[in-house]
Parts: structure tokens; C-alpha cells; sequence
């Protein structure tokens, strides 16, 4: 129990954290965020409404003199609210749904990848390492290649080949335009196969990562007493293998989530942007490109959160799967 | 106590293998490309308009769609990519380095702070704050110092992690401890006891530092948000992309720049396997000979006197390599049904290698190079250990000769519970046997060697040591084995439960029958328990009696040293004065 509550203060703290450091950035940051922000307005027609220059200002920071204190309560206000202001970008759709639309693309699809290079790579780095000596050795260093293969050049290859020469997939997109987003079987069929490629490129370039580190542990962990004592007792190399070796091998895997996520979310963002995917990594470029900065700051802030819960799930997995923790502090 | 030296210098200069050769090579030529390449090539923005050309004749990897020539550009590229993973590489491996070892070793609530820090900017995704930072910075303000800064700041959460959990580790051993004590200052002590020992770990964090700042660098210039006018890898990615190189199908416009990023990424991979071997000794490359098991061309012993139960011929094992080491050499022993045998020597003799050999399970690089382990069955006869197929070696294993092992805290797995560690046993060698009935086993087993049998659903954090290993022994006993190798059982135990598990194995013994292999350096203990004592000297036997006659009329001058090396067992005293953990 202390385990859990531990793990929950922890993202708490690093939730605050992130949030603070989301209202000090445009503050410390030379230039005036929110003037810019007011000139695209009115170059859009829209009437300066104070109400919109206040929630700006909250943002991204103020000439007045208002306490910072107070600004920084009222931010924190706003966020719970989900106010994050007016798209400039998206004009005049709310930050929060432009959010909302975009999201549960890029979930799915990092969810999904991540969750297969999860798989693929723990179960052949449990079998790369436990047959350690053997002609497998090979794919250790070929996996590296992989792995320090830039995301978007990848996507680019994959595109050209795939793509382009091959014909076999689409470029650009995240579903056919002709079709109506909704729960139905042509319009889903048509996004798992827009979403082929770009899963792909996160698949190859972090699974990599997954067996070399599942494959040292393992190799660790082959010297450990309780794999000899299993060997001693005769049990068949299947269950030494998965329930002795690997068991524990994982562990440390699983523990290291947070930084493997860290590189997925940031190679995903610029995947997006090859494939011009209808995620909210390609709506932080738009956002930045087209200096929405009230959108930027509020991605950033969603990234961050679902970053967190992320972790604060394969924390949770982890005190389930590791004993000692369960049950010690 | 004696100090452990500091780190060896021969230690961390990493082992020459084909891995290191090509990775060297592959990071030498591009830094070398980068360094010389911008002076033998042209320059990179002369626009020509020849416009997209393919590679050939004037321009060796073709042209941009301005007419620029790719492989200046590379040229320059390249130089400014390893420019920016430098920077970064040091900046963030200084980052790492201040917060993982300064807060591991200073403790307490520095070490707490700097560890809730490292770690909030760990779980905080890197590039989504690199790209909102650099929106935020004007463009003619965002220089290659100011990506630099920035890239670092974002990059050195991981590692400091990492460093922090190895000072953890070296802050507590001997000769820092030793140092501190001596009232050195902090800084000396980091810098002459730690810092050497982290070497290895250092250059890998580094190495890492750098192909993510190369990669985030890239990624972040392919955004439009890279340092203005500089030139490097990701920039040229951005104007491919821009210029729509992969439509038009200008693949040497796109494909050489990700390529020089990867193979520099790869080279730098490949040294750090050699960084990581240095690290972690065990990832080193194994060469496994072809058949496991080298046959020796000794026969098997022929079939003894009644009451035998386990024959060794003329044994001999050997851990190949560069020098081979004879750990045990042309030892026979036999060893009768209900007898304990002693087997004394001090660490490192060979006694624990012998052991493992009996069974098989001594791995490469160890190798039983001569002789044979006759194993006489009350029911199949003669079985010739050494030539048993594995299916039949792993059967004959636990069934007839069972093990206790020396480390009793690590030999039952952390994460299975005594249960499942227990009818695993069962269910692999008595697939007939009914659940409730190996659950009874399970319960029997338990009670007899004294531990609750409530005891199945604990795992082996929960127990005592002393618990742990009665588990043990309890399991060593669920197929009725015919031998048990007790390998030092109580050497990690306290002298009172010590007693205790001594005084169980021998009750057992007397009950169940079966013959015991007691692998000690405790040789009053042996005096105590065994039937008959071998005394074990460079993997030779070199006494091999009774046990009276091992106390009484020890033959071998060692004998005698390693008798006199103890306080009398029958002195005035009476009774067993013996330290819990001698030598």
C-alpha cells in the first residue's frame, strides 16, 4: 500500500511540476506571446474580446502588474476548467477540442505500437538471451542499427519503399477522405490501414531498445542461483526459461518504462509529421508553426499528462508483477 | 576485512573484439569526414541551375533542387551534427554526473531532492518541451549554444539515474568507506575512490548523451526548429522534405544524411557493447563448443560392492580459456547409501565445482575434461552421468540426486511463491500425481523439516534465512532422492539456527535413508557430523578417512594445518566453540 501511495504522490509532484514549468516557459521566454496571439486574432476578424486577451495573458504571461501569485492561481484555475483559450491556428475551434479531435489518434496509435514493440521485443530478447552463444547473438548489434535510426528517416524510407515504389500503403493521412469518421467498419478498416505505416516506423526504431535490454538481463539473471537450483530440479528448460529466468528479467524492463516512453512520444511527434497523421504531434507543429501558442502550451501539457499516466500504469502493473514490492515499502 | 583495490586500470580499457574494430572504424571515418570533408569539397550553398540532378560525373551523390552539391553539403552537415552531439554529449553527461553521483554520495536529503528532481524530469517527455521552448525563442535568437543548452537540460534525467544507483553502491563498499573514515575530504574521496569506478559507466552514458542529442538535434531541425543558419544532418532532412525530395523520388537527396546518423548512432552502439562488457562482465561474447557436455574417454566405474550409491572416477574439470584453470583434478570418491561424506577444503579449492559437476550443471566455460560420475540406482542399475541425454539428465536430476545450495537467500526465486517453487517439482516429475496429493507432499514436506505449512503462500522475501533454507531442504527431499549435495547449507546462518538445520538434516538422514554429500571449509563442523571426511587442496583430494581418523591421525600435512587452524572442539569448554561465519 505505502508502494502505491509513494508512486502517486510521485506523479503528483511531477504533474505540478509540469504545470508550473508550462507557466513560467512563455514568462522567461524573450518576446510577447500574447500580442502576437492578439494580431492573429484580429487578422482573423474576430473582434479583441477582453475575456479571450485574459485567458491569453494567464497563458503565456503579462505586461500588467498583476502579482504573479495571483496569475499563476487563476492558470491553475483555467486548467482545471479546461480553458485553454481559442485555436488561432484551428480559429475559431476552443484548444480544447481541437485536443479532443486529435488525440485519441495519436493514443491509438502509439498505444498500439508501443504495446507490440513491448511484446516482440521482450520475448525475443527473453529468447536471444537464453540462447546466448548461439548464431542469435547476431541480431544483438544488428538491433542497434535500428535503434539509432532517426524516426522520421525511417518513415521517410518506408514511405519511398512501401509507399511510393511499392504501392502497398498509403503516404499522408490517417484514413481515406471520402470517408466520415465514426464507429464503422469501412472508416476503421481505412485508419488501421493508413496507421500500417506510421506503427511500423515506431515498431522497428524502438524495438530494438526492448530485446538489448531484456537480453542483458537476461543474461544476468542466468547466473542467479534460482536458475541453477531450477536447472538442479530437472524442470523442463520451457518453464526455466519463462518462469525463472525471464520472469525476473523483465523486471527492470518493465521499471525503465518511463524512459522508452519518453523517446516513443518524441519519435511518434515527428513520425506524424512525415505522414501528416491527424495526431496531436502534427497539431504541435501546426500550433508552432503558426506561433498558436495557446494550443502549444495546452499539447504539451495533454502530452504530458498522458505521459504520466502511462507511467503511473506500468508503476502500478509493476508493484502487481514484482512480489517484494507488494508486500515490502 | 581486507581493502579491495581501487579500480584497475586494466579492467577498463575495453577488450579488443570484431564489435569495438567496426564501430571504431565506422565513428572515426565520419568524424573524420566532418573534421577534413568541408576542405576538400566545394562549397555547400552554391546554387547552380542544373536544378535536381542524379548522382554522377561533376557531382558524386547528385544535386538539391537548387543545384547544391549533396555531398558538400554532407560534408558540412556532418561536421555540424557532431559539433551539437558534443556539446551536448558533455553538457549532459556533467548534468547527469552533478545530480546522480554528488547526490548518492552526499545522502539524505540531498540525495532525496535530487533524486525527486532527476526523476521528475525523467517521467516530463523530453521533445515536446524542447519543441515549445524553442517556439518560444525567436528564431534569430535560437543559436547552436541555445539548442545545445536546451537539448542538454531535457537529456540528462536518465542517466543520472543510472549513476546514482552505482555510487549507491560503491559509497558503501570498503575502501570508500575506509577513505571517509580517514577524514578525506568529499570532493577527493568522489574523485579518487568514486569516480574512477564510474569511468566505465560514464563513457557509456555519455556515448548515449550523444547519439540522442544527434537524433533529437535532427529531429528538431527536421521541425524547422534547429539552431538558425546552422547547417547540419536534420536541416538537410528539412529541405529534402520541403523540397519534396520523396516525391520525386531524389533518394539521394534524403537517403544519405539519415544514413550518416545511423551508422554514426551504430558505431557508437557497437563501442558501448565493449563499455558495457567492461560494466558487466558477464554480457561477454561465450563461445559455446559444439555438444555441451565434452565426453572424457574414461569407461565408467564398474559396478561396486553393495551399499554404493555414487562413484567418482579419476574426475577432472577444467574452465577453458586463454589459461586454463584445473579446478578439479582426478578426483575419485564413492560415497555410500545413508553415509555422509564430507568434503573440506578452503575457498576457492574446487569443492563447489566438484559438486556441480556430479550434477552436470557446470556451464562454459566450465568443462568435465576426464573421468566418470557412476551414479548405482537402487532400481535402474549403473547410470553413466556424463553420457545421459538431457532429456534423461534432466529426469535423473532432483529424482535421484537432489541439491542444496550454498547462497540460501538467492536460490529460490523472489517472484514465485514457495508453492509454486515446490509443485513445480512435482508436477515436472510426477505428472501422474494428483493436485491434492502433491499439495499433501507440499504440507508433509514442510512440516517435517519444521516450517509452518501455512508458509506455501509466502514468497521468499517473507521468510527468515534460516526458514529459507529448511524450504530448501524440505524441497531437496520431495522426490525421495538416493543422494543430497548439501553445499555450504549454513554457512549465510546464525550459529543457533545453524544448529538447529544441522541437527534436522541428520534426524532426516536417519529417517529417510539418503546419502549425503556435505560440501564445507567448516571442517570442526564435519568432525561433528560426517562419516567420512575428504579433504580437498587445489582440486585434489588429498585425505580422503573416517572421520575419527580424519581428528586422530590426520595424514596430510594440510589436514593437520586446516585441524590446528580451529579452537578445539573437545577441549574444556565442552562444547562447539565455533564463530557463525569463520574465514
Amino acid at each position: 500500500m505505502r508502494y502505491y501511495l509513494r508512486k502517486l504522490a510521485f506523479y503528483l509532484v511531477a504533474l505540478w511540476a509540469a504545470v508550473t514549468l508550462n507557466f513560467f516557459i512563455p514568462r522567461m521566454m524573450p518576446g510577447d506571446p500574447v500580442d502576437i496571439l492578439m494580431a492573429k486574432l484580429q487578422q482573423r476578424g474576430s473582434g479583441v474580446d477582453p475575456s479571450a486577451r485574459r485567458a491569453y495573458e494567464l497563458l503565456l504571461g503579462t505586461d500588467s502588474d498583476e502579482p504573479l501569485l495571483r496569475q499563476y492561481l487563476s492558470y491553475l484555475g483555467n486548467l482545471v476548467r479546461g480553458d485553454f483559450g481559442i485555436s488561432v491556428s484551428d480559429f475559431p475551434t476552443p484548444v480544447s477540442t481541437v485536443i479532443a479531435t486529435s488525440l485519441p489518434w495519436t493514443v491509438a496509435l502509439v498505444g498500439i505500437a508501443t504495446v507490440m514493440a513491448v511484446l516482440f521485443g521482450i520475448v525475443l530478447g527473453v529468447f536471444v538471451g537464453w540462447r546466448r552463444g548461439t548464431w542469435l547473438d547476431s541480431l544483438v548489434p544488428a538491433t542497434t542499427v535500428l535503434s539509432a535510426v532517426p524516426y522520421f528517416w525511417l518513415a521517410l524510407i518506408l514511405v519511398a519503399v512501401l509507399g511510393s515504389a511499392l504501392g502497398w500503403f498509403p503516404l499522408l493521412g490517417g484514413y481515406d477522405v471520402v470517408l466520415t469518421p465514426g464507429w464503422n467498419a469501412d472508416f476503421l478498416g481505412s485508419a488501421l490501414y493508413h496507421g500500417v505505416l506510421p506503427a511500423l516506423t515506431i515498431v522497428i526504431s524502438s524495438v530494438g531498445g526492448w530485446l538489448l535490454g531484456t537480453r542483458n538481463m537476461m543474461v544476468s539473471t542466468m547466473a542467479e542461483d534460482y536458475v541453477l537450483t531450477a536447472r538442479a530440479k530437472g524442470l523442463r528448460e520451457r518453464r526455466v526459461m519463462v518462469w525463472y529466468a525471464a520472469r525476473n528479467a523483465v523486471l527492470p524492463s518493465v521499471a525503465g518504462f518511463a524512459i522508452s516512453l519518453g523517446f516513443v512520444v518524441a519519435g511518434s511527434i515527428v513520425t506524424e509529421q512525415v505522414f501528416a497523421y491527424p495526431g496531436i504531434g502534427s497539431k504541435l507543429l501546426q500550433a508552432v508553426q503558426n506561433n498558436d501558442y495557446a494550443l502549444m502550451q495546452a499539447i504539451f501539457l495533454v502530452i504530458t499528462v498522458a505521459v504520466l499516466a502511462a507511467n503511473l500504469a506500468v508503476d502500478l502493473l509493476y508493484g502487481i508483477i514484482d512480489p517484494r514490492i507488494r508486500t515490502g515499502g | 576485512m581486507t581493502l579491495q583495490p581501487r579500480a584497475d586500470w586494466r579492467h577498463l580499457v575495453p577488450r579488443w573484439s570484431p564489435k569495438l574494430a567496426v564501430g571504431s572504424a565506422l565513428i572515426l571515418t565520419i568524424t573524420l569526414c566532418g573534421l577534413v570533408g568541408p576542405l576538400l569539397v566545394g562549397d555547400p550553398d552554391r546554387i547552380d541551375n542544373i536544378g535536381l540532378t542524379p548522382p554522377g560525373g561533376g557531382h558524386l551523390l547528385g544535386t538539391t533542387q537548387t543545384g547544391q552539391d549533396v555531398l558538400a553539403q554532407i560534408a558540412y552537415a556532418t561536421r555540424g551534427s557532431l559539433y551539437i552531439g558534443l556539446l551536448v554529449g558533455v553538457m549532459a553527461t556533467f548534468l547527469s554526473a552533478l545530480f546522480g553521483i554528488v547526490g548518492a554520495y552526499a545522502g539524505g536529503v540531498v540525495d532525496e531532492a535530487f533524486s525527486l528532481f532527476s526523476n521528475v524530469m525523467l517521467v516530463i517527455p523530453g521533445l515536446p518541451l524542447v519543441i515549445v521552448i524553442s517556439a518560444f525563442v525567436p528564431p534569430e535568437q535560437r543559436g547552436v549554444w541555445t539548442v545545445a543548452l536546451v537539448l542538454a537540460i531535457t537529456g540528462w534525467a536518465a542517466s543520472a539515474r543510472v549513476l546514482r544507483a552505482q555510487t549507491l553502491s560503491l559509497r558503501g563498499r570498503d575502501y570508500v568507506l575506509a577513505a571517509r573514515v580517514a577524514g578525506e575530504r568529499p570532493w577527493r574521496v568522489i574523485g579518487v575512490e568514486i569516480l574512477p569506478n564510474l569511468l566505465p559507466l560514464l563513457a557509456s552514458q555519455f556515448v548515449f548523451a550523444v547519439i540522442a542529442a544527434i537524433l533529437n538535434e535532427a529531429g528538431l531541425s527536421f521541425l524547422g526548429l534547429g539552431a538558425s543558419s546552422s547547417s547540419t544532418l536534420g536541416t538537410m532532412l528539412y529541405y529534402a522534405q520541403n523540397g519534396f525530395a520523396l516525391q520525386r523520388g531524389a533518394w539521394w537527396w534524403f537517403v544519405p544524411p539519415g544514413l550518416v546518423i545511423a551508422l554514426f548512432g551504430c558505431g557508437l552502439a557497437l563501442v558501448n557493447f565493449s563499455i558495457d562488457e567492461i560494466i558487466n562482465p558477464k554480457l561477454r561474447d561465450l563461445r559455446r563448443r559444439v555438444g555441451a557436455v565434452a565426453r572424457p574417454a574414461t569407461d565408467p566405474a564398474p559396478s561396486p560392492g553393495d551399499g554404493v550409491v555414487l562413484t567418482l572416477t579419476g574426475l577432472s574439470v577444467t574452465y577453458q580459456g586463454e589459461r586454463p584453470v584445473h579446478a578439479v583434478r582426478d578426483v575419485s570418491l564413492t560415497l555410500r547409501r545413508g553415509e555422509i561424506l564430507g568434503l573440506a577444503g578452503e575457498s576457492g579449492c574446487g569443492k563447489t565445482t566438484l559438486a556441480y559437476a556430479v550434477n552436470r550443471l557446470h556451464r562454459p566455460p566450465a568443462e568435465v575434461t576426464a573421468g566418470s560420475v557412476t551414479f548405482h540406482d537402487r532400481v535402474a542399475g549403473d547410470l553413466d552421468i556424463l553420457a545421459l541425454t538431457p532429456e534423461e539428465l534432466r529426469a535423473f536430476r532432483w529424482s535421484k540426486l537432489s541439491m542444496v545450495f550454498q547462497g540460501a537467500m538467492n536460490a529460490l526465486n523472489p517472484v514465485l511463491t514457495i508453492r509454486a517453487q515446490m509443485q513445480d517439482v512435482l508436477s515436472t516429475h510426477r505428472p501422474a500425481m494428483s493436485r491434492a496429493a502433491r499439495r499433501a507432499r507440499c504440507v508433509d514436506l514442510l512440516t517435517l523439516v519444521g516450517v509452518d505449512p501455512r508458509r506455501l503462500r509466502s514468497y521468499p522475501h517473507e521468510l527468515s534465512g534460516g526458514m529459507r533454507q529448511r524450504v530448501m531442504i524440505a524441497m531437496a527431499l520431495l522426490l525421495d532422492p538416493q543422494v543430497v549435495i548439501l553445499d555450504e547449507p549454513t554457512t549465510a546462518l546464525d550459529v543457533v539456527v545453524q544448529r538447529g538445520i544441522l541437527r534436522e538434516i541428520m534426524r532426516l538422514r536417519g529417517e529417510l535413508g539418503f546419502a549425503v554429500l556435505f560440501i564445507t571449509h567448516d571442517l570442526p563442523l564435519l568432525l561433528e557430523v560426517a562419516d567420512r571426511i575428504a579433504i580437498m587442496l587445489d582440486g585434489q583430494i588429498v585425505e580422503d578417512a573416517p572421520a575419527e581418523d580424519v581428528r586422530d591421525r590426520p595424514r596430510h600435512a594440510y589436514t593437520r594445518r586446516l585441524l590446528g587452524s580451529f579452537p578445539s572442539l573437545t577441549g574444556e569448554r565442552g562444547a562447539f566453540v565455533r564463530s557463525g561465519g569463520v574465514s
